[in-house]
């Protein structure tokens, strides 16, 4: 196979996966948020927080098709093409991790929060950390690219 | 900051209302919620009840107030005059019970309403009149008006020859005119009577405003005694008072009762959750305070983070959000809508826009950074080759600026892990403040062996020359991990199992140097997030084909659309990850929020 297809794969994997991962999220969390807001509309500014963090995932994507297309006119062996494609596999399943735990536990914080204001401080950790997943898979993505 | 005194009283029931009084003007107590605690009293006190029914009585009166208020207005609209918006003396202040003054009160009301009613009928006539009188006025007006033109217009054809006609004409004329000055007269008695009348109304309305705020100061007065418990004679309840005004507190109480009740003075346990008078915050930082609270509210024995976090907060920002076109942007937005702020009322406009007001002042200071590190990345309107990037030195291996990172991202990598390093410092060096504060010297180990194991690890990672050399961190750099990693690490254990039993030290461990690694590295989203802005920009910069720093004038139109969409995705973006590394990378290090706002109990003239 042609490496620099296999590097474009790698660049689409690497904003699809991501992009839907947001996507997910976002219907997940904004529907929840909604739900929330026609009871408590002083919570959704805390709320937003969810939104906010899955729509960041589709922008890691987005940062890694960049450096991956920026990179494309010097791969040419089978080595760095396997990196490409790899560090988009990456950033796409770790985005898909972080958004399975944003979603889930973003929504249970949304109608937590609506009953109980004052659980939002410790609540949110749930959320926030899932985030991070796709911040280490970011990362390891990143070096992989830096090595082509 | 002020010490918290705890009060418990108890007092005769037909003491409490007055007792109550007397607090409410001194305006300095915060009740506590007995109830929630009646079970450790096992049956000898019972929930205060009474006083449902008082703040149901004093809602009716309430409303009957206002819609006699609001009689008022109506009847004085079609006269055309307003009354001057006055504002009471001081409301009745009596030492009464509180069913008492309702009486008092709903008495002043009929007393006001049948007086209303008399003004009613008055006002009824007189409006009437009014009314007549204005037909009557506009009819002669234009009677007089066509008659002088008939005059004019006949002199001017033959005054000689119809000298007759026109004398009958200006005789008709000069009678018109005395019914207008009869008509006059009369429109001068009736402003006279609405001149008497006026200050009739506005003492019924003055009086009515009165009472009005006096059956508010009962309402939130039984409001308080909701939280109070009671056994067969007597009320009790606790009340967290400054220490600063606690001896005048138990004079108004003992004054209030004739000395007929039984005051404990003492200090509120640690694991009482006590109200918390903070220092005020200077304007400019409102905006941060509100994102802390937001959190949660500072306790009595906690630093308050709000002005720390308004250095650290623009500076992260100014990171991830580099470029000094937008920063000088989002300081001018930030002027403009602190102008705006000051010139509209900020209960009047929507959500959004009430927090993009409220926030000005954090605009300015976000754009002060922003530019500050636009500079330091060579970012004008992205990476665009306008402006050189500025050095501003090298550590080690970091590099403070100088440099653009896109074109060099490990570089914009580490500053980032140093930046994290250093900001988790802060939120440690804070924590063993804490301990201190409140005298748990053994607890400062704890983040005296953190900072040790946070810079520790950081320098084998920078001397070692990053984590792809881990290989020689358990080769040549053996003794250097043992002393700055491990130790710190064992010490900790030991610490905390000697304090609280060998598994929770243990736990408590790994929990440790879990959080020390997750912690720095998603700092790493510095990074990210400075890259992605810089891609941002970088997409429109190529649309608008932008080279090596020359802007053509077709790219204007792009730019200036890609500058406003980036400043509010990535904006928004860049805020919640600021806003989450402060939340929850920096406050779990020694913030934990669990406070509650001192809000003692005021009666007073509310406006």
């Amino acid at each position: 196979m042609d490496p620099s297809l296999i590097a474009l794969i790698g660049v689409a994997l690497s904003i699809l996966v991501p992009v839907i991962s947001a996507a997910i999220t976002i219907i997940i969390c904004g529907t929840s948020n909604a739900s929330v807001g026609t009871e408590k509309p002083e919570l959704l500014s805390r709320l937003i927080i969810t939104i906010v963090l899955g729509e960041a995932l589709a922008i890691y994507g987005l940062l890694i098709a960049f450096m991956l297309i920026s990179k494309l006119p010097n791969i040419t062996t089978m080595q760095d093409a396997s990196k490409a494609l790899l560090s988009g596999g990456i950033i796409a399943v770790a985005s898909f991790a972080a958004a399975a735990g944003i979603s889930y536990s973003g929504s249970s914080l949304a109608g937590a929060t609506a009953e109980k204001p004052e659980t939002f401080s410790s609540n949110v950790i749930g959320v926030v950390l899932s985030e991070a997943l796709a911040i280490y898979g970011l990362l390891i993505a990143f070096m992989l690219i830096g090595q082509i | 900051m002020t010490e918290m005194r705890k009060l418990k009283v108890l007092v005769f029931e037909e003491h409490i209302d007055a007792v109550l009084r007397f607090l409410g003007e001194l305006g300095v107590a915060q009740f506590i919620d007995v109830r929630e605690q009646i079970e450790n009293w096992e049956g000898s006190l019972t929930p205060y009840e009474a006083s449902t029914e008082a703040i149901s009585r004093s809602s009716t009166l309430l409303s009957r107030i206002s819609n006699n208020l609001s009689k008022i207005d109506e009847l004085l609209k079609p006269i055309g005059i307003e009354l001057e918006k006055v504002s009471s003396e001081k409301a009745i202040t009596s030492k009464n019970r509180t069913e008492e003054v309702l009486d008092e009160i709903e008495q002043k009301i009929i007393e006001l309403e049948q007086k209303l009613s008399l003004e009613e009928e008055r006002i009824g006539e007189i409006s009437t009149n009014f009314k007549e009188r204005q037909t009557l006025q506009n009819k002669l007006k234009s009677l007089i008006d066509s008659s002088e033109k008939m005059i004019l217009e006949k002199e001017l054809q033959d005054l000689e020859k119809q000298i007759t006609e026109s004398k009958s004409a200006i005789k008709k004329e000069l009678s018109l005119h005395k019914i207008l000055t009869i008509m006059n007269k009369r429109a001068v008695e009736l402003e006279k009577q609405i001149v008497e009348i006026k200050p009739f109304l506005g003492k019924i309305r003055e009086d009515l405003i009165t009472i009005e705020e006096a059956t508010q100061m009962e309402r939130s007065l039984n409001e308080q005694k909701t939280q109070f418990a009671r056994t067969a004679k007597t009320v009790y309840f606790e009340a967290y008072v400054p220490s600063l005004h606690i001896d005048i507190a138990i004079t108004k109480i003992k004054e209030a009762t004739q000395g007929n009740c039984i005051i404990t003075e003492e200090a509120p346990l640690h694991t009482e959750k006590v109200p918390t008078i903070l220092k005020p915050t200077p304007s400019y930082m409102k905006a941060f305070e509100k994102l802390t609270f937001a959190f949660g509210y500072p306790s009595g024995d906690e630093v308050n983070p709000v002005r720390i976090e308004a250095i650290t907060f623009p500076i992260l920002f100014g990171i991830m959000f580099a470029d000094v076109g937008q920063g000088v942007l989002l300081v001018l937005f930030g002027i403009l809508f602190s102008i705006v702020k000051r010139k509209i009322d900020l209960e009047e406009v929507s959500d959004i826009i009430r927090y993009v007001l409220e926030g000005s002042e954090m605009f300015i200071l976000w754009g002060i950074s922003t530019t500050f590190f636009g500079f330091l990345f060579g970012e004008f309107f992205g990476p665009s080759g306008f402006i050189h990037p500025v050095s501003l030195g090298k550590f080690g291996p970091f590099y403070i600026g100088g440099f653009e990172p896109m074109s060099e991202p490990m570089k914009m990598l580490r500053l980032s892990v140093l930046i994290g390093v250093l900001h988790l410092s802060i939120g440690l060096i804070i924590r063993s403040v804490n301990e201190i504060k409140i005298r748990h010297y053994r607890h400062l180990s704890v983040p005296i062996c953190w900072l040790w194991l946070l810079w520790g690890g950081f320098f084998m990672w920078a001397y070692w020359g990053g984590i792809s050399n881990i290989s020689k961190w358990f080769a040549e750099g053996l003794y250097m991990l043992l002393g700055i990693i491990l130790l710190p690490l064992i010490l900790l254990i030991l610490f905390t199992g000697i304090a609280e039993g060998f598994m929770e030290g243990l736990g408590f461990g790994v929990e440790v140097f879990a959080e020390t690694l997750s912690h720095t590295m998603s700092y790493c989203r510095l990074m990210a997030l400075g890259l992605v802005h810089g891609v941002m920009n970088y997409l429109f910069l190529v649309l608008g084909g932008v080279e090596h720093g020359i802007f053509p004038p077709s790219s204007i139109p792009i730019i200036a659309i890609g500058t406003i969409l980036v400043m509010i995705i990535e904006g928004l973006v860049v805020f919640v990850h600021t806003l989450r590394l402060h939340w929850v990378e920096w406050f779990s290090k020694f913030y934990h929020g669990e406070g509650i706002p001192y809000k003692p109990f005021k009666l007073e003239n509310i406006d």
